[in-house]
This record gives C-alpha cells, structure tokens and sequence, in this order.
C-alpha cells in the first residue's frame, strides 16, 4: 500500500458535510417518509452554513493530500458559491415540496446535501480519479433529482434523458482519461501537467483526442454547444427548484474542474486547444441567444440562456488562463449563481401560482400581481443581458476587457452581438410582466418566506455587485488562485 | 465632492424617482406634482451652472474623480466635468424634460410607474453629458434604454411593442459598437503607456491620443477603425442614413412626452459623443473622414426632407424632419472650422427644443381631432387658432425662418462648410450647395404640411373643439419663447460654447 503523509484535516469540511448528510437521511428514515418535513430542510441549510464556515476559516494557502486534493483560494471559493448556492436552492424548494405531495422531502434534502459534497470534492480535486468521483456523486444525485416528481411524465422523461446522456458523457471523460493515464502511468494531474510538452511532441494526435473526449464530457455538464441538447428538456421536466440546482452549481462545478483540467493539465499546450475553446465558445454563444429567441417556455427559455451563459463563460478559458481571467471567471461565476437562481425562484414561484404552467404568459402582468416580484425579475433579466447597474454587466465588461486584451475582438464581438441578441429574450418576459395584463383567472401572488428571502439576497448581491464591484474584485485580485 | 452641482444634478432626479416610489399609487396629483418638482428642481440646478460657469476657460470645469473599481490594469473612476459642449446641452436636457413632465400631465394610466422611468430617463441623460469616463459614460448611455423601452411600450400607439422593441435593439446594437471600441481605444491606449496605469478617462485618453505616447504609436488603420466604429454607433443614435430606421418607428408610437425626450435630448447623445469622443480623441481622423460625414450630412438632410415630404401621417413627418435636421449636425461637424462647429452645437440644442414642441403640438392636435392624418385634418386654425398658431410657429422655427433658434444654427453650419479648408473638405463648396437646395425641401414639406393642416376651410367634425388648456401653454410658450430667445440673441448660448469650440477645432486643424 501507498503510504504517505495526509493532513486530512484539509477534508473536514467535506468530512462534516458528509456525516451531516448522513444525519439528515437517517432522521427522514426516522420520522416516516410521507411527511411534511420543514425541519429537515432546516437542517440542512444549517449543515450547509457550518460547512461554509468550515471552508471560510481554512488557512485559503492551504495545502494539498498526497496530490489528489487541494485545498486553494480557487477551491475555497467555489465551495463556498456552491455551499451557497445549494442553500438557495433549498430555501427555494421548502415551499415548493410542501405544495407538491408527491415529492418525499427527506430524500430530496440529503441528495442535495449530497451534491454539494460532490461538487466541493469536484472542485478540490487535482487527480484524476478523484475528480471523477465528485463528478459522479454530483451526476448520479442529479439523476435522481430531475425526475424527482416521479408521477409526472415530464420529470421522468427529463431523468431518463438526463440519465442516458450523462452516462454518455461520463464516458467520454473516462476515455479521454484513459489516453492519459495510458501515456503517462498517472492520474495525477501535476504529473500529467509536467510531462504534457514532451508527450504532446510525441503524440500529438492522441493527446488531442484525451483532451477533446474530455472537454466533451465537461461540456455536457455546462450544456456547450453541441453537447447542449439534453438542457432544454431536462430543465424543462424536472422540478424548477432543481432545474435551478442544474443551471446554477452543477454547471459552475464542472466549470470549476474545466479549468482545473486545463490549467495544471493541459496549460502548456494552451496554443492548441485555446482555438478550438474559442469556436467552442463562439458556436455556444451563437445557438443558445439565437435559439432562446423562439422559446415561448420560460424554463426552455432559461436552458437557452444558460447554454448562451456557458459560451461568455467559455470566452475567458480560451483567451489566457491566469490569475486574473480566473479572477475574471469566478466574478462572474458569482453575478451569475445570483441572478440564475433569483430568477428561478421567481420562476417557481409564478409557475406553482399559475396552474404549475411555465408558459410564457404565465408572466403576463406579473407587475399588476406582485409589484416587487416582477420588479426583481426584470433586474435579474437585466443583469443576465448584461445591462448596466448590474453585476451581469460588470462581469461581461471583464469578460470583454480580457478578451479584447487577449488579441480576439472576433469573439468579443460575438459576445457583444449575441448579447444584444439576447435582449429581444430576456425583454419578452419583461414585457409580459409589465405590459400585458394579467389573467382574468390569475391567483393573487403569495409570497412563502423562502422565496422572499432568496430574492431579496439575490436581488441585493445583484446590484450591489453591479455598483460596487470592488467589494469582490479588490479581494479577488489578491488571491493566487492555484497552489 | 458634495458640493459639485454636477453631482446633484445627477442625484436630485433619482431622489424624486425614488419618493415617488414610496407614494401609493392612486395619489397621482402628489406624483404628477413631485415629478414636476424635481425636474424643476433640476432646471433650477442648471441654471445655476449655466451661470456660475466660466466662460472664458477652455477645459473641463466643476471636475471631480473619484476611484470607483480596479480589475487587473483597469481602473474605472466616477469622473463628471462639464465644459462649453456639455452646459448647453445639461440645459437643454433639464428644460425639455420638465416641459414633458408638464405635457404629460394628462396620462391617466399608470401614472407613477411613468414618471419614475421619465427621472430615472433624466438620470440618464444628464449622466451622459457630464461624464468624463468611457465606463460611466456608457453605463448612463444604457440606463436610457430601459425607461424610454419601457416609455414608448407601455404608453405608446398602437404598434408600441414592435416599436419598442425596434428601438431597443437598433440601439442597443449602437451601444454593442460603442463599447466594443470604447474598450479597443482604452487597451490600445493601456498598451502604449504600459507600465503606467491608464484609466478610462475621456480627458486622459484625449491627452494620450493627441499629444501623449498613443499619438504615434497607434497605427493609422487601426484609429481609422475605431473613428468609423465610433461614428456608426453614434450614428444610429443620431440617426444617420442608413441607420435610421427605428427612428420613425419609436417616434410615431411613443407617447407624446416621450417623443419630446426622445427627439428633444436622447438624439442629442449621439451627436454629443461624436463631439465628445470621436473628434475629441481622434482628431486627425475626424479629419480623414470629413468627406464622408459631409455626404452622409447632405445624404440625411435630402433624404429626410424627401421622405417628410411623402408622409401622410403628421407625427412620422415630424419624425422624418429629424432625420433631416440632424443632418445640419454632421454637415457643421464635418467642416472642422469653429462657425461649422458652433453650428453642429447650435443645431443641437436648437433643435431640441424645436422639436420637442412639434411633437407637444402634433399630441395636442391629436389629443383633440383623434387624427394624425393630415389629409383629414385642415381648417385648424378656426376650430383651434391658438393650437394652430403655435405649430405654425414651431414649423416655421424648424424651417429656420430668421429670428428663430434654427436660422441661427444652420446659417452657421453653411458658413461653416463653404469656409471649410479644402485640404481636409475638397468638395465642400459642391456638398454646401447640395444641402443648400435640400434646406429648401424642408420649407416645402413644412409649408404644405401647415397648408393642409392649418389652413383651408374650417371642417365641420373639428367645430367643437376645444382650445389650447391652460396647462397645455406651459410647454407651448416656454419651448417657443427659448427657440425665440436663441434666435435673437444667439449670444446668449455662443458665449457659453465658443471657448471650448475653438479649443476643440484647434486640435483637428493642427
């Protein structure tokens, strides 16, 4: 056996989440499976909030275990939006359950807590095999999630898909993965980094094939163009909360280990993938703005988006992978959690309250129902479209500053195009909330505690960030990302 | 810092915004009331700069800076000046807005929600004129979209959302442009200086392109570039031929206050950042291009004049008349000479209030006969003689009958071309008398507008009508008796924008 010298301590974060999530499903075995249970999803926000206080008092130099798993600012810092952004999701979901009967909400709970562990150990992974194994644990639970409302055709329809496509993915991920290991004998990714220029003299072609099978497999997670197509339908049938899990901290996980990959991988050979990237971000932009145009579904409508939001995500990995568009990534990464899971609980909110409709006229006169919610719907579609006052603005700006810096106008003027493109979108809804009136038959909007909460943080992050962006950036640019 | 009137002019229409928002919404005389008490509040406040600004100096006045956000090598500040370019126009913003706050006073619909977008749209507006950031200068550019896309969708005709959303794209694509190169400037700018830090100042760059290290270093292909992207998203904001296109769209459907805004100041913006920006920071480019924005000046005053003359709706004749007007802009800017200058600036406030009240006139007109048609229409001027007395003064300005703010203004622009150096305008005689002749298309479209309008035999379905209110005067006498005031004593603006016009042709003719 391979004996060496761990700190595990750098584990306890994911040690404690781990048994916490243990906890929360030995309790829901405990207290009967058909309940309404308000405490556990206590629970587990709070198991999340320990976490998180776990990840923040961590030394953010860190260290490593035996080189399979870091602990870093750009770890700790996509732990913490991904502990967050679990907790927003499960405060969104609270209400959502206890309206919906056929969902058991003590599984839910856990398989979420259970996402999240995956997704920190993603983040935190520096070798192969573990980095699958967070990818799994986040696959397989989102699996389950998506067709969480097993009564209902379109969540087991958006399940199976998802189902039958990610274990496509997984795949190719694993054989991109073998190449590497068959060329080098290892799975840790310092090694694979170190050894990359020699090998990529030598074999060229199947260095290149392990990097596109596993940019592929990735790409799934982000929903890139063209491994995009499972978004819409999935997003579409699974429960809204979790469609908002699915756009939110699963897709800036596998980002997280996107840029894992290529930075300690596959750096030094940054000139041959960088222009592929670059298409690949070019061609993400382009089909997801143009496609959301005809959506009359809002949650469709928001699976375009988001594939358009992984294309701007895309842009800054394929223009420098450093410090600073690293910086650049993980601001937007965190105007983006925002202002996605903002309007997602609007979205589940006007969704359960419309007949559990997601049309796009299920918006109309959103302003007449609920001023405030509709008011902070059009801030997240603003920010989203990259208007100004907002934080979506901000991070586009970075995002177009580095691009332009980084010698591709072209792609900046994609992202600039596709941007106002997307305007006609994102404006539709507003227009439906502002402009038209609404249903004769439309309910009165009532708004549960927890959605109100996850608004109003989302909505000050929102614009706070997008008047003040130095609160993070000044601390951001302090940080050395990797170690 | 709080003592800089800039600031508060900024602030003071997003207080009022802001308290409105608090008052219930069936109060709409406390609404009406307070909308108004803040532009006035803001009128007051540029006046006040009008006055205490110095005439005699050339250069950014009442500057402030302030750190706002670092990213790597960028740094963004809240930097607001105003200098002989930007007073006139602050003016002009605050006084056409107030008029339309007054001319709306009418609406019944959703009255709270309409006049927080019109401050938030002031905010805006004033934000353009006195920043002195690219960065901030952009924002504020945007923060116009969404009121005035909200404005023309909610209160506008009857093809309000197409329009509206014409509008936001066609602009928010000129916006795309702008800060794609707003970006391309800023770097190449950054590169050159490199390791000094660079900011996005407007002042900063200018210095750095026309006398500092950017000067030399930037090659001429790539400030050619960036001059003819400048200039196209300006140029859909103006708008200029072949970018036109959502003007008349926006303009027919908008309700009638936010078509004062639109036409009165928001066009203004794109005529002011091609002062401000392009000619500012590039010059020599401004130089080489003098050709083509003549044309394209002479293009925009025929072609507008041509299709004002085939309208048969009076509020898209109105819009077309823009078209045509903005024209005199580019012709003055394009001569480079300080008479063709002035005119540009002249043409902009002039027009503003011009056309502001054309299209408080068409609203009242059509508030009254429930027709914009002018073919049903005529014999006004016995069923409303002062409505119809006032829009004959209004056409009769924009024409630029002498004595009137438009006379003015173009009379300086033609001076300005026919004087322009031929080394930089070889053809300028040619495209002054092109454009001369095109002036004359527009005395046509207005005079036979009027002619089917006004006059004629009074017509039985308009004998009732009711006169002009005493609300609806405000804007009437008010816009008339500036466009008036500037008409026969043009010192009264010149003063305040010749330091800086001559400041500004030195640099493009040296």
């Amino acid at each position: 056996m391979l004996a060496f010298e761990a700190t595990w301590s750098l584990m306890t974060p994911e040690i404690v989440l781990g048994a916490l999530a243990m906890l929360v499903f030995t309790i829901d075995f405990m207290t009967g499976i058909h309940e309404k249970k308000p405490f556990i999803g206590r629970l587990s926000i709070f198991s999340l909030l320990v976490t998180a206080v776990l990840v923040l008092v961590m030394n953010p130099q860190g260290g490593q275990i035996g080189d399979t798993f870091l602990v870093d600012p750009f770890a700790m810092v996509f732990k913490l939006i991904i502990l967050v952004g679990v907790a927003l999701v499960i405060m969104m979901s609270m209400n959502y359950l206890d309206r919906n009967e056929d969902i058991y909400q003590g599984e839910y709970y856990s398989i979420l807590l259970f996402t999240a562990l995956g997704a920190m150990i993603m983040v935190s992974s520096a070798d192969l095999i573990t980095l699958f194994i967070g990818l799994e644990i986040v696959s397989i639970s989102s699996y389950a999630l998506a067709g969480f409302k097993k009564h209902n055709i379109d969540s087991t329809e958006a399940s199976i898909k998802y189902i039958v496509l990610g274990g496509t993915a997984s795949a190719f991920i694993l054989f991109g993965m073998s190449y590497l290991y068959g060329l080098t004998g290892t799975t840790s990714l310092y090694e694979i980094g170190a050894a990359m220029p020699e090998l990529f003299a030598d074999y060229t072609v199947m260095i290149m094939i392990s990097l596109l099978f596993m940019l592929g497999g990735f790409g799934f997670k982000v929903s890139m163009v063209p491994f995009h197509m499972w978004a819409p339908d999935v997003y579409y049938g699974a429960p809204t909360p979790v469609t908002a899990f699915l756009a939110t901290v699963s897709k800036l996980a596998a980002f997280g280990i996107i840029i894992r990959v290529f930075t300690l991988g596959f750096e030094s050979i940054y000139a041959e993938w960088a222009f592929i990237v670059a298409t690949i971000a070019a061609i993400t932009m382009i089909v997801g703005n143009f496609i959301a145009l005809t959506q009359q579904d809002v949650k469709r409508l928001m699976a375009y988006s988001g594939i358009a939001q992984a294309g701007y995500i895309l842009v800054p990995i394929a223009t420098v992978l450093n410090n600073f568009s690293i910086t650049v990534i993980i601001f937007y990464s965190v105007a983006y959690i925002m202002m996605t899971l903002g309007a997602f609980s609007i979205i589940t909110l006007v969704s359960e309250q419309s007949g559990r409709k997601t049309g796009m006229d299920t918006f109309a006169g959103l302003y007449q129902r609920s001023p405030y919610m509709a008011v902070a719907m059009a801030i997240f579609l603003l920010s989203l479209a990259g208007l100004p006052f907002t934080a979506g603005f901000i991070g586009k700006a970075n995002i177009f500053l580095l691009a332009i810096n980084g010698n591709m106008l072209w792609l900046a003027i994609i992202m600039i195009v596709t941007s106002i493109i997307s305007f006609y979108y994102y404006f539709g809804v507003i227009k439906q909330m502002f402009m038209a009136e609404p249903k004769p038959n439309a309910e009165e909007i009532k708004v549960p505690g927890g959605i109100q909460a996850v608004v109003t943080v989302t909505l000050a992050g929102t614009v706070l960030l997008g008047i003040l962006p130095n609160l993070l950036l000044d601390l951001f640019t302090g940080f050395n990302w990797m170690i | 810092m709080m003592g800089n009137i800039l600031l508060w002019l900024i602030v003071v229409p997003l207080v009022g915004a802001l308290l409105i928002l608090t008052i219930p919404r069936e109060y709409t005389n406390v609404i009406r009331s307070l909308a108004g008490l803040t532009a006035a509040v803001a009128l007051v406040l540029s006046l006040v700069l009008w006055g205490m600004f110095d005439r005699g100096a050339a250069g950014m006045q009442f500057y402030e800076q302030l750190e706002w956000f670092t990213l790597g090598f960028m740094q963004v500040n809240f930097e607001i000046g105003a200098d002989g370019l930007s007073v006139p126009l602050i003016a002009l913003t605050t006084i056409v807005t107030l008029f339309s706050i007054v001319a709306s006073f009418t609406i019944e619909h959703r009255v709270k929600e309409f006049y927080v977008w019109t401050l938030v749209l002031l905010t805006g507006m004033l934000g353009v004129f006195v920043a002195l950031d690219m960065f901030l200068f952009f924002l504020f550019f945007e923060l116009t979209l969404i009121p005035m896309f909200f404005l023309i969708g909610i209160w506008g005709g009857k093809m309000r959302e197409y329009a509206s959303f014409k509008f936001l794209i066609y602009t928010g694509l000129g916006s795309g442009i702008m800060f794609i190169t707003f970006i391309v400037i800023y770097v190449q700018a950054a590169l050159v200086s490199f390791p000094d830090p660079m900011s996005f100042s407007i002042v900063e760059l200018t210095e750095a392109y026309t006398e500092g290290a950017a000067a030399g270093a930037v090659g001429g292909a790539m400030k050619g570039g960036m001059f003819l992207a400048l200039f196209t998203a300006f140029a859909i904001k103006l708008p200029v031929f072949p970018f036109h296109t959502w003007l008349p769209n926006a303009h027919v459907e908008a309700p009638t206050a936010a078509s004062m805004i639109l036409a009165g100041v928001l066009l203004k913006m794109g005529g002011y950042g091609l002062i401000r920006v392009g000619f500012g920071i590039m010059p020599d480019q401004a130089a080489r291009f003098a050709t083509l924005i003549a044309v394209l000046g002479v293009i925009n005053i025929i072609y507008g004049a041509l299709l004002a003359l085939v309208q048969t709706d009076l509020k898209a004749l109105v819009a077309y008349s823009s078209i045509s007007h903005m024209g005199i802009v580019l012709l003055g800017i394009a001569s480079i000479t300080e008479a063709g200058m002035q005119g540009a600036i002249f043409q902009l406030v002039s027009h503003g209030f011009i056309s502001a009240l054309l299209f408080f006139m068409v609203g009242a007109i059509y508030s009254r006969t429930k027709t914009r048609t002018i073919s049903e229409m005529g014999g006004l001027s016995h069923s409303v003689p002062v409505l119809a007395g006032f829009m004959l003064a209004a056409a009769m300005a924009s024409l630029g009958l002498p004595g009137m703010s438009g006379f003015v203004s173009e009379l300086m622009a033609f001076i300005g071309i026919f004087g322009a150096p031929a080394e930089i305008l070889p053809q300028a005689v040619t495209l002054g008398v092109i454009a001369v002749v095109g002036i004359i298309f527009t005395a046509a479209y207005l005079l036979w507008a009027m002619q089917r309008t006004t006059f004629g035999p009074p017509k039985e379905k308009y004998a009732g009508l009711v006169d002009a209110k005493p609300m609806e005067y405000v804007p009437m006498v008010g816009l008339l008796a500036f466009t008036i005031l500037i008409g026969v004593y043009p010192f009264i603006l010149s003063d305040v924008i010749n330091t800086t016009v001559i400041d500004l042709v030195s640099k493009i003719g040296g």
